[in-house]
């Protein structure tokens, strides 16, 4: 055997990161689901280059000291190398029996874990789950496990190309794409741009660790998250009624939410009380979730697999993931062989996922695995519509710049009236374009011809200035976006109800909170212009953007080094920071920087309202 | 016409300027627009202005970027303000934004209608001829980001206005080189110093160096300009 994970620091017997040696394969997952995965031995690849490393994420996991330079010494490099530059050796490689130098050999196994996905023939997860994924394993740092996988790092059997033509496939063949095993560098990047940003501004999600670049734009994407386990990772045992692999999956899933302290209860009193807290947990954050992503125009492709997204309602997997400018609520994704959901859609799906976890809860405690349909119902289901609601009117407030004791108060006291707002909010929020449902890029979709982030804005300070409403050409001048047309914007006696609907129940919120808070009336305009010039920025990421910007990104890249890189991003997250609260880092971007981020805002301005 | 011409520095620095300015409004809650040089992350320095001026019972304000688009109903209230704030920033960018959104002749007829125009560093240097300033001297100027070959801005005054003005021989030498070379006054104005302008009348608010024909004239404090 070779040598493995010598010790590359100058200081003989001393490790300068000591944690990158217990990301080598090893993973509790494996003794609490044996059946859960597949285990792949791998190899060390000698060639390849860092294109990124995230600082303050390693930093996080304690993978470098809190006052580490952001730069990359040769030992820290090597690490990374060492670490996470592998390739497994596949069911192809043993079958042709492909020979790969011992020394390059790792002393432990990674696995691919089985998960339900809607794409696979068998629709029961017996052959589904990580098909170009490996898990590299786990770090703790500060009360806190981190899952870390990488993507790219070979064709397991568990893709969807492997079982639709029932054989195994070398990694890289190039007569299949997607289950070739490999990714792209740009896949890592568009996860970097879109996971920062959005991790920032609170949404839960994968976050990339390093990118590994190799030949011909393909690299190894290394991700990680404080728990990667998915839905979809239960629904393959719930689908074969496999009781005992779905108590493991439950039981393993609970003991690292525990052991992070991330699950509302600390103990339990017996296995009732444990499941029970699984099912109403999910409908918590998956309400949660689903507002939220409503809210903030996340399109996130939810199905019935529960595939693409993670048990904390996180994103994961960024391929689909988009984020509109306008609420384009009849978009849909065109994967051939179907379309996705819509976003609107996503709501139900949330819901059905809810409704398997009560199907799992009721099993787990009872011994038999009974109908979905008898859970439509459940007290889960009803917890989710609940909570569903809650949020949403939660998320309005906070979109039209309130402060969180302004919030409270208001869903406390005049909740009546904060409904009333919604609905005149989502009346124009939702209309659409005359033009109809017509083809885009990767989809249909049909117009939103409303922005709603700029009336929001605008409105506070052309009260205080006016002192008085707008009127309905004015208030159409403002709201109307660019995918707008003159037939879109006829004022109809309907529509100038709608306006004065809208203004009205504006005004009465600001009233009662003047009234009740002692305070004039422009002082809460005031604040509220301050909170929602950040909140509503004009010039907001969209999936179009992050596109465009990943195309720039490569086509700079190579001049570009990964510290560089990671200032950039940082920068990046810096600007499109949306919550008045959150103070920003001072900028440290050198002038070559600052001339690269000029050029990103700009695409993000251009395709502010797009998909 | 009423203009304050702001150099920089700390709110504490400026006190002595910002009461020029509050007398000048002479009206009970005003509506004031800030222009910020660039809308990127404007929304904070936007945030700190309006923070210091509420300090002077204002609680009407605009935020008003001008390299986005901008439709015609805030445009509309934009002109019809009291004040309107042109921000500090990279002067080039900034005259090149107001330029492309077609705002320039708005704010000079804005002016000629008696509203009051209040400019930060490069905000300030907007409102004279040319940003010829804001490339000069060498050893401190912003960058020319978009390039801009034509540096005409709102030619409101007759001298160039240099901000940040620090009293050291270098500076000394690089101004009266210039003032020599094009015969054209400066006021080169330290951080926490201002001009205000009100009709013809041009006074300086805390020190200020006078440079024309090469040389140097160090104005008093407070004083009323004249030249």
């Amino acid at each position: 055997m070779g040598t493995f994970k010598q010790n590359p620091t100058q200081t003989p017997g001393i490790r300068h990161y000591p944690h990158f040696s217990h990301i080598n394969g090893r993973h509790p997952f494996k003794e609490f689901v044996p059946e859960g995965f597949v285990d792949y031995s791998a190899r060390r690849l000698k060639s390849g280059k860092i294109t990124y490393f995230n600082f303050d994420l390693a930093k996080e996991m304690g993978l470098i000291s809190k006052d580490h330079p952001h730069t990359l010494n040769s030992e820290l490099e090597r690490e990374i190398f060492q670490t996470f530059n592998l390739m497994i050796i596949n069911e192809y490689d043993l079958e042709h029996k492909i020979k790969f130098s011992e020394d390059d050999l790792l002393p432990h196994k990674y696995m691919a874990t089985r998960y339900l996905q809607l794409q696979h023939p068998d629709k029961a997860g017996r052959t589904s789950g990580d098909g170009r994924t490996i898990w590299n394993g786990t770090v703790r740092h500060q009360g806190k496990t981190w899952d870390i996988s990488s993507c790219g790092t070979g064709a397991t059997k568990l893709s969807p190309a492997c079982n639709i033509n029932k054989k195994f496939y070398q990694t890289g063949d190039p007569a299949i794409s997607y289950g070739c095993g490999l990714a792209e560098v740009a896949e890592g990047i568009e996860t970097l741009f879109f996971s920062e940003v959005l991790h920032q501004n609170h949404f839960q999600t994968e976050r990339i660790l390093a990118i590994i670049e190799h030949e011909k734009g393909l690299g190894i994407n290394v991700r990680a998250h404080q728990n990667l386990m998915r839905p979809s990772h239960f629904f393959c045992h719930l689908k074969q009624s496999n009781y005992q692999n779905l108590k493991a999956v439950t039981d393993y899933y609970i003991h690292r939410e525990l052991e992070n302290k991330n699950w509302p209860l600390s103990q339990f009193k017996n296995d009732k009380e444990k499941y029970r807290s699984l099912a109403r947990t999910i409908a918590e954050r998956f309400a949660k979730m689903s507002a939220q992503f409503e809210d903030e125009y996340i399109f996130c492709w939810l199905d019935w697999d529960g595939d693409n997204i993670l048990m904390d309602g996180g994103i994961i997997d960024y391929g689909s993931i988009r984020q509109f400018g306008l609420f384009h609520a009849e978009y849909r994704y065109d994967d051939v062989e179907r379309f996705s959901t819509t976003i609107l859609e996503q709501k139900q799906k949330a819901r059905y996922i809810v409704q398997c976890f009560s199907q799992i809860s009721d099993f787990l405690i009872t011994g038999k695995k009974k109908s979905l349909s008898q859970f439509q119902k459940s007290a889960e289901v009803k917890l989710f519509d609940q909570i569903f609601e809650q949020e949403k009117n939660k998320n309005l407030l906070q979109k039209i710049g309130l402060k969180k004791q302004y919030q409270e108060e208001l869903l406390k006291n005049q909740k009546d009236l904060v409904i009333k707002f919604r609905k005149a909010f989502t009346h124009f929020e939702r209309a659409k374009s005359k033009r109809g449902v017509y083809k885009v890029a990767d989809g249909i979709n049909r117009d939103a011809i409303f922005c709603m982030r700029d009336i929001l804005r605008e409105m506070p300070q052309l009260y205080l200035s006016k002192n008085q409403n707008l009127n309905h050409e004015e208030f159409l001048d403002v709201i109307k976006s660019s995918y707008a047309k003159r037939a879109d914007l006829k004022l109809t006696p309907m529509r100038k109800r709608q306006i004065d609907r809208f203004q009205r129940f504006y005004n009465q919120i600001v009233d009662h909170l003047s009234k009740k808070n002692g305070e004039p009336r422009n002082k809460i305009l005031l604040d509220i212009t301050m909170r929602s010039s950040v909140i509503n920025k004009f010039d907001r990421i969209t999936g179009d953007s992050i596109s465009h910007i990943v195309q720039k990104v490569r086509h700079l890249r190579p001049k570009l080094s990964p510290v560089e890189m990671d200032a950039l991003v940082k920068e990046f997250r810096n600007y499109q920071i949306l919550d008045p609260d959150q103070k920003r880092q001072t900028s440290s971007v050198h002038e070559r920087q600052k001339h690269i981020m000029r050029g990103l805002s700009t695409i993000v301005r251009d395709c502010r309202e797009g998909l | 016409m009423k203009l304050v011409l702001y150099s920089g520095g700390t709110d504490r620095e400026n006190l002595k300027v910002d009461k020029a300015f509050i007398k000048l409004i002479n009206k009970k809650n005003p509506v004031i627009t800030f222009i910020p040089s660039s809308s990127y992350l404007a929304e904070e320095e936007f945030r700190a202005f309006v923070t210091h001026y509420s300090k002077f019972k204002v609680s009407r304000f605009i935020h008003f970027p001008v390299d986005i688009p901008f439709d015609q109903t805030i445009f509309k209230e934009v002109l019809r303000s009291d004040v309107i704030h042109l921000a500090g920033g990279n002067t080039f960018y900034f005259l090149h934004s107001l330029r492309k959104a077609k705002v320039i002749p708005h704010l000079v007829s804005f002016v000629k209608r008696g509203g009051i125009l209040t400019g930060l560093s490069a905000g300030a240097i907007m409102m004279t001829n040319d940003i010829r300033m804001a490339g000069y001297p060498e050893f401190d100027r912003d960058e020319n980001v978009v390039k801009l070959k034509n540096l005409k801005s709102l030619g409101l005054l007759n001298f160039h206005f240099f901000p940040h003005y620090r009293d050291n021989p270098k500076y000394e030498k690089a101004f009266k080189l210039w003032s020599r070379k094009y015969k054209e006054v400066i006021l080169a104005v330290p951080d926490g110093a201002g001009i205000v302008v009100e009709d013809e009348k041009v006074s300086n608010v805390g020190p200020c160096f006078l440079f024309d024909h090469g040389h140097v004239q160090v104005l008093k404090r407070d004083s009323d300009l004249d030249w």
